[in-house]
């Protein structure tokens, strides 16, 4: 179970990994979701080399075929990330889109 | 280091709908009683490998749960590191022996997986990783395509490379009856089943299981086969943390701790039970491990050497994590087993002739934990 007040505490940290741009290092679109996510599947999980340098996993939203390659430029966004559950409460996180 | 096997055992693996774990660790532990020929108040600790038994089963307290039902007030405790809880069990009982604490120390790995449904199973699993990655909604098999593909861009490895995986790991657990899949596969029926994390597929993946092994190791000489290393190293949690993602560097680290405390190469390993969780898991531990050099484990695979009659190292004659199954808290206490019994020339139809030297390589999430260990026949 995810608690709201740790929800709140990470949600903290998402604005600053907001509007920044990378490149597709390794991804996989994933068929069989675990819970919280059945509704969302297939997507793409996503592994991105940032221009700060560091590597960060996410989803990859908005996309078509053509995006799906290593090198593929995207940046990040705000999206939902997966059902609220019985609490409620949205959970928000870091998603990618191509560019 | 010379640490004795006393007896080791391994349920059934598979979908036991009418087991508990209750009923899988005392098949287990009796039996690897009976075969040290030893009573139980001879165990003076126990230790319990397991991931789940908390998310899974609301039970916290491993040790003592299990030291009951098997009769043994001893110290007892649950060791965890995820999918490589069994190694990491078997490596604080070497410790214990190590420290002059202990004589002789029960090991049980055990996991109850399939009374659930695999979103739940794939959900906690994936306790195993990082807050990121569970908030991309990753899962383990969707961890391990994402370094398939790394591996498959730099040194041009294919989805038929990792099926070969598959179809080699069936065909031995074909002749085991302990296995979950006692049956072969096909390239064309691994090629044609259903994507699971794009390009892991079905029968890429090691399934989900229950079931429970024991060992019993100890500093009294009681047979011919020992472990004389063993070693654990760690990594990052998460992936996007790591400089390389076509191997796993933890388990390189603890593989060349191992060969040195052992006083051997990677040439003299004539069988090896590997963490193929997945197909791709497997050419990287060939390779990790320095059986193979880099980018050239897939084709010595595909060439048979690896597979029951090959040159050598013949690995997975257990049907391995793929076809033998995953009980995740189990499987690094089951290969002890199936090395065990390789040495000990009791393996029956999946019988390396002559092995005198095996390896288990047990790894927790996406590579964060390593536990290596080496056994000897005297």
């Amino acid at each position: 179970m995810i608690s709201p007040v740790k929800i709140w505490r990470n949600q903290k940290r998402i604005r600053q990994l907001l509007g920044l741009k990378g490149k597709i290092v390794s991804f996989t679109k994933i068929f069989v979701p675990p819970a919280g996510f059945e509704a969302q599947a297939p997507y793409i999980v996503a592994l991105v080399k940032l221009a700060n340098g560091q590597n960060f996993t996410a989803q990859l939203v908005d996309w078509e075929d053509k995006h799906l390659q290593i090198g593929q430029k995207v940046k990040t966004v705000l999206r939902k990330t997966r059902d609220p559950g019985e609490e409620g409460i949205i959970p928000y996180g870091v998603k990618f889109r191509p560019i | 280091m010379k640490i004795n096997i006393a007896g080791a055992a391994t349920t059934k693996f598979g979908e036991l709908w009418r087991r508990s774990p209750r009923d899988l660790i005392k098949e287990a532990a009796n039996n690897a009683l009976d075969q040290a020929k030893m009573k139980p108040f001879a165990v003076e600790a126990v230790f319990v490998g397991n991931m789940l038994s908390s998310s899974l089963g609301n039970q916290d307290h491993l040790g003592a749960f299990f030291a009951e039902e098997l009769g043994m007030p001893v110290a007892a405790m649950k060791i965890e590191g995820a999918c490589a809880s069994g190694g990491l069990a078997v490596h604080s009982a070497v410790m214990a022996i190590q420290s002059g604490l202990y004589e002789t120390v029960l090991v049980l790995g055990v996991e109850k997986m399939t009374d659930h449904k695999p979103e739940e199973v794939a959900q906690m699993l994936m306790g195993a990783g990082t807050d990121a990655e569970r908030e991309a909604g990753a899962t383990f098999p969707g961890l391990y395509a994402i370094m398939a593909r790394c591996h498959m861009q730099k040194y041009g490895t294919t989805e038929e490379d990792m099926a070969q995986v598959a179809v080699k790991n069936h065909y031995h657990a074909s002749l085991n009856s302990h296995a979950q899949f006692v049956f072969p596969v096909t390239l064309e029926k691994v090629m044609k089943s259903p994507k699971v994390a794009d390009p892991l597929k079905l029968l890429d993946c090691s399934p989900i299981t229950d079931g429970a092994a024991a060992v019993i190791l100890t500093k009294i000489k009681n047979n011919e086969v020992n472990i004389i290393a063993s070693a654990v190293a760690t990594d990052t949690l998460g992936l996007s943390e790591r400089e390389d993602l076509t191997g796993l560097k933890a388990v390189r680290v603890a593989s060349q701790k191992a060969y040195q405390m052992a006083g051997i190469s990677p040439k003299e390993i004539d069988v090896a039970e590997v963490h193929d969780c997945f197909t791709i898991a497997e050419i990287m531990a060939m390779e990790d491990l320095g059986f193979f050099e880099k980018g050239k484990a897939a084709r010595a695979i595909t060439s048979g050497k690896t597979k029951l009659g090959g040159s050598g190292p013949i690995i997975n004659t257990s049907g391995g994590l793929k076809a033998c199954g995953h009980p995740v808290g189990a499987t690094g206490v089951k290969q002890i087993v199936e090395i065990y019994n390789q040495l000990k020339g009791i393996a029956g139809r999946k019988q390396v002739e002559g092995a005198k030297i095996g390896l288990t390589h047990n790894v927790g999430g996406s590579g964060a934990t390593a536990v290596v260990h080496i056994l000897k026949k005297d």
